[in-house]
């Protein structure tokens, strides 16, 4: 069991799992169906607690445990449980329709992980980091991060648009569990906070749009202008 | 003890008002709770002069200058929009915005419930020593604020409250990200992955040791983000439909407190980076920005047809000149900053106050219906709108003159002619297109309503920070001039 200790098959570990992140993002971009979509964001949510958990064991760092856990409990559990049952009382079951159509839209995102490759490289710097994870796993992070900004822009229905925003609140947490080990305990569990407040919130506003607009399409939101 | 009193009195006044059964019991509460943290604000302000810095709790919370005057400036619009609040919200019952009483009941607890936390999520931006706190907070004023923003809950509202969370949240998770890039630049110093590793005042004094290419790509990351929440051009959008949307005392409080908070956020990352990279980088960024907020206010401004899209854009534009004054990077830069905020978080708020009973009683903010006459309706309305129309658009003798006139100094001293020449024309289109609608409204000749009875709450308020207005311009109180300056030395470091 020496394989637990070496912290070489750990980085091996993390990088493969911030390789599958980084596959259910794009199937988050691919997926059409709103469910199948808070259902991914769950799993993926689950794999960062995952890669948290391992990197706390490997590098013996037990704080990123608390981090390990609190998402799970908020962002694979609670935000996933509260979007779903936004989507059972607005009785919505019908597609996302993207701006983009699905191929192009899988094109772009791959195009926008290379830029995030390029961009994480320059963070790289193998010689004078002894604690180094690597750089995919921050490639990873900022590709999550750009993909989300992509998802936002692309989407009309302003639930998906909740879920981009989440994307991008994985990919920053990806990013500061893979750069300084998760921010300090106080932060993250500010951060936490804020994040099951503000979909609280947004659920709210998306309910009040769809029973006063009949609709959750936030291009139909334009009376304000000027 | 007094930074913890400083906070924990707004947050007892919004549980006081969840709890509450009666209105007036809410009022009571929020006029009280307000009228508290104003005088521990002055109490924070005359300890940080007398023995320098303020700390508890091991650095967690922090009050130098800088933070003690937007404290200071927090507290003191507060507690006035809190007292024009009382009227407005009465009047707004009283012609029957809301539907019947249990409904008017539940608005009134959503107003004196949220503006309590959004003022203590605020005062908390300004005294969190750890950025990531910090970041937070600013998180929490936007959480508390959407409410106020979807107040009247109309098709409009909502419209303007999505826009605000959700260009609000994109803006804000671009900030966590370049916050979490600070604290990554500090990875090589000892003890970095503390909680202290965040906190501004120990990053700020290694900060020529930080990582240079992570700071300049946190900077660039934090500026969009936080400059997002102050509304620089061109992640300004969400700033017209919510300032027109929100209670007007709301909208006060958006424009000139809230304002302040998301400067206050930039600053202390300009703080960082110019004292990483020096500040040709991230101060050649701001002014760029800043340019371009007025830049784009201007075409807006002198078509405008509705009054508090017009002030929403003068905010944009007045976000822009304080970003160019940050970004001048000299001590009197510096300054003319410090003093523009100041001098702007009175006028800002006394327009807005001027908006609302001009709104309250022609129940329309377009130009168009309102026909001008407001001098004649309402005298005192009318003739502090126009003061604070001229004061904010820089004309002497009022105060902002003087910051502006700094600032240009500042400006042509660095040698940044360009800007400077952009500043002049741009801040004359403002001037033309603000002075022809606030003109037309006030002096117009209007279809010869009879003129209105003083309302106590909404007038005398507005009459006390019109009196602050006037005070200003001719006097500064010498401890006032104290913190500014001190401020001012907080952001050259010396």
């Amino acid at each position: 069991m020496d394989f637990l200790q070496n912290p070489e098959f750990g980085d091996r570990v993390v990088t493969l799992m911030a390789a599958f992140v980084l596959v259910l993002q794009i199937a988050m971009v691919g997926q059409r169906s709103l469910v199948m979509n808070i259902r991914v964001f769950a799993a993926q949510s689950f794999l960062l607690a995952s890669i948290a958990a391992a990197i706390a064991w490997y590098n013996h760092a037990p704080h990123i445990y608390f981090a390990a856990g609190m998402t799970v409990i908020v962002k694979a559990f609670a935000v996933p449980y509260l979007l779903e049952r936004l989507v059972d009382r607005i009785e919505i079951r019908h597609e996302i329709e993207p701006i983009v159509n699905v191929p192009v839209s899988i094109v772009i995102s791959g195009g926008l992980t290379l830029v995030a490759y390029l961009v994480g490289a320059s963070f790289y710097h193998p010689e004078a980091e002894p604690r180094s994870l690597g750089h995919n796993t921050l490639a990873v992070a900022i590709s999550l991060f750009l993909i989300g900004f992509f998802m936002m822009v692309n989407r009309r229905k302003a639930l998906t648009q909740v879920l981009a925003l989440l994307c991008l609140e994985n990919g920053v947490f990806l990013a500061a569990i893979c750069l300084t080990y998760g921010m300090p305990l106080i932060v993250e569990l500010g951060v936490f906070f804020d994040v099951l407040v503000g979909v609280m919130v947004l659920g709210i506003l998306v309910y009040r749009i769809r029973e006063t607009f009949e609709s959750m399409d936030v291009s139909k939101l334009r009376r304000l202008r000027g | 003890m007094l930074l913890l009193a400083l906070l924990a009195v707004p947050f007892v006044a919004a549980l006081v008002s969840v709890l509450a059964r009666t209105r007036r019991a809410m009022e009571t509460a929020n006029l009280a709770g307000f009228g508290v943290t104003f005088a521990l604000a002055l109490m924070v302000v005359s300890a940080v002069l007398a023995r320098g810095p303020v700390s508890v709790w091991g650095g967690f919370l922090y009050a130098d200058s800088l933070s003690a005057l937007v404290c200071l400036l927090t507290a003191s619009v507060a507690l006035l929009c809190a007292v024009y609040a009382v009227g407005y919200v009465r009047e707004d019952e009283r012609s029957g915005l809301f539907e019947d009483a249990a409904a008017g009941l539940w608005q009134f607890r959503k107003y004196y419930s949220l503006t309590p936390l959004f003022v203590c999520a605020m005062l908390l931006v300004a005294l969190a020593n750890n950025l990531g706190v910090m970041w937070v907070a600013i998180e929490g004023t936007t959480l508390t604020s959407v409410f106020l923003v979807m107040f009247y809950g109309k098709v409009t509202s909502l419209e303007a409250a999505w826009k605000y969370a959700i260009i609000g949240g994109v803006g804000l998770s671009m900030a966590l990200f370049g916050t979490l890039l600070a604290y990554y630049s500090a990875h090589r110093l000892a003890g970095s992955d503390t909680l202290a590793g965040l906190n501004w005042s120990v990053l700020a004094a290694h900060a020529a040791e930080l990582d240079r290419t992570t700071m300049r790509l946190a900077f660039i990351l934090v500026l969009v983000g936080y400059g997002t929440k102050a509304g620089l051009a061109p992640m300004h959008t969400w700033k017209p439909d919510a300032y027109s949307e929100a209670p007007v005392p709301a909208a006060a409080l958006l424009s000139s407190a809230l304002l302040n908070c998301a400067l206050y956020g930039l600053i202390r990352f300009y703080i960082l980076a110019s004292r990483c990279l020096g500040a040709e980088f991230p101060g050649a960024l701001l002014v760029l920005l800043g340019v371009l907020s007025m830049g784009i206010a201007t075409p807006f401004i002198l078509l405008q047809r509705n009054l508090r899209r017009l002030l929403a854009y003068s905010s944009i534009d007045q976000a822009g000149i304080m970003a160019i004054a940050l970004g001048l990077g000299s001590k009197l830069g510096a300054l003319a900053l410090m003093l523009h905020m100041t001098f702007h978080s009175v006028t800002k708020p006394l327009l807005f106050l001027c908006a609302g009973n001009v709104h309250q009683h022609f129940k329309t903010d377009l130009f168009g219906k309102i026909k001008g006459g407001v001098l004649r309706t309402m005298p005192l309305t009318g003739g502090v709108f126009l003061m604070a129309t001229l004061a904010v658009l820089g004309m002497p003798p009022f105060s902002m003159f003087q910051s502006e006139f700094l600032l240009v100094r500042a400006a042509l001293g660095g040698g940044h002619y360009l800007a400077t020449a952009l500043f002049v024309l741009f801040g004359a289109g403002i001037f033309g297109g603000a002075m022809f609608h606030v003109g037309g409204l006030v002096l117009g000749a209007g279809d010869g309503q009879p003129a209105v009875a003083l309302r106590p709450w909404r007038d005398l308020s507005m009459l006390a920070l019109a009196g602050v207005l006037v005070m200003l311009a001719f006097w500064l109180p010498a401890p006032l001039l104290e913190l500014i300056r001190g401020a001012a030395r907080v952001i050259t470091g010396d």
